[in-house]
């Protein structure tokens, strides 16, 4: 693990600049950066999504944004940078809620596979909730992955 | 002892803390019990929620003491 490897974690009400991110995290040994958004979604089926409220245990968090950095530096050894950025507050339909950015040498270097681990990890172990607005109402949508001691830093 | 809730949890209470009498080491089922002891409209969230103690997940055979900083709320939803 090297500690000069820019490494970006934030849980911010600010919108998220897609463009910085990516600045942000690539280094002169950078040709490959893998950048996944989550964006809000106005249709699941027949359901209709109008927006999105996200809130967090944001000292928890950014704790486990942590974590998961380091999870992603141990699994991944060929990939340099790393961005892991979950927007809370309301959010429109197409706005970003979440990135997730790495950059590597190569794009064989490791960044989609732990750009894809980054994303899942963070949706099962950082704790923030959002809470759907559709037309009927309003209510807090709950996950599905129960943490267990292996989840610990 | 101070106790923060979040999404679910913190709808159903109103509120996003509460307080429940503890001078002693308890474990974390017991805590559930005792949320739902002094908070009954939490006590089907609180048997089933994550619990957290100073920022990391806790399980229900472990121990919290008075200082702990202790969370509830369900499993996440964010990205």
């Amino acid at each position: 693990m090297n500690s000069t490897l820019p490494t970006l974690l934030d849980i911010t009400r600010a919108p998220i600049d897609l463009n910085a991110l990516q600045t942000s995290i690539t280094t002169p040994l950078d040709g490959a950066v893998v950048l996944f958004t989550g964006t809000v979604r106005g249709r699941t089926g027949d359901e209709i999504t109008e927006q999105l409220e996200y809130e967090a245990y944001q000292e928890m968090a950014v704790a486990k944004l942590q974590q998961i950095a380091d999870e992603m530096r141990a699994q991944f050894a060929g990939i340099h940078g790393i961005a892991l950025v979950q927007r809370i507050g309301v959010m429109a339909l197409g706005e970003p809620t979440v990135a997730v950015a790495v950059s590597a040498g190569h794009r064989g270097d490791g960044a989609f596979e732990a750009a894809r681990f980054g994303i899942d990890r963070l949706k099962q172990i950082v704790p923030v909730w959002k809470r759907e607005t559709r037309p009927d109402g309003s209510s807090w949508i709950e996950g599905d992955y129960m943490p267990t001691a292996a989840d610990r830093r | 002892m101070h106790i923060r809730l979040f999404a679910t949890l913190k709808e159903r209470a109103g509120r996003a803390d509460i307080e429940i009498d503890l001078t002693e080491d308890i474990t974390v089922a017991e805590l559930r019990h005792r949320v739902g002891q002094a908070h009954p409209q939490l006590a089907e969230l609180a048997a089933r929620s994550v619990v957290s103690v100073n920022r990391e997940f806790a399980f229900d055979h472990e121990t919290v003491r008075a200082s702990d900083e202790v969370a509830l709320f369900p499993p996440v939803s964010g990205g």
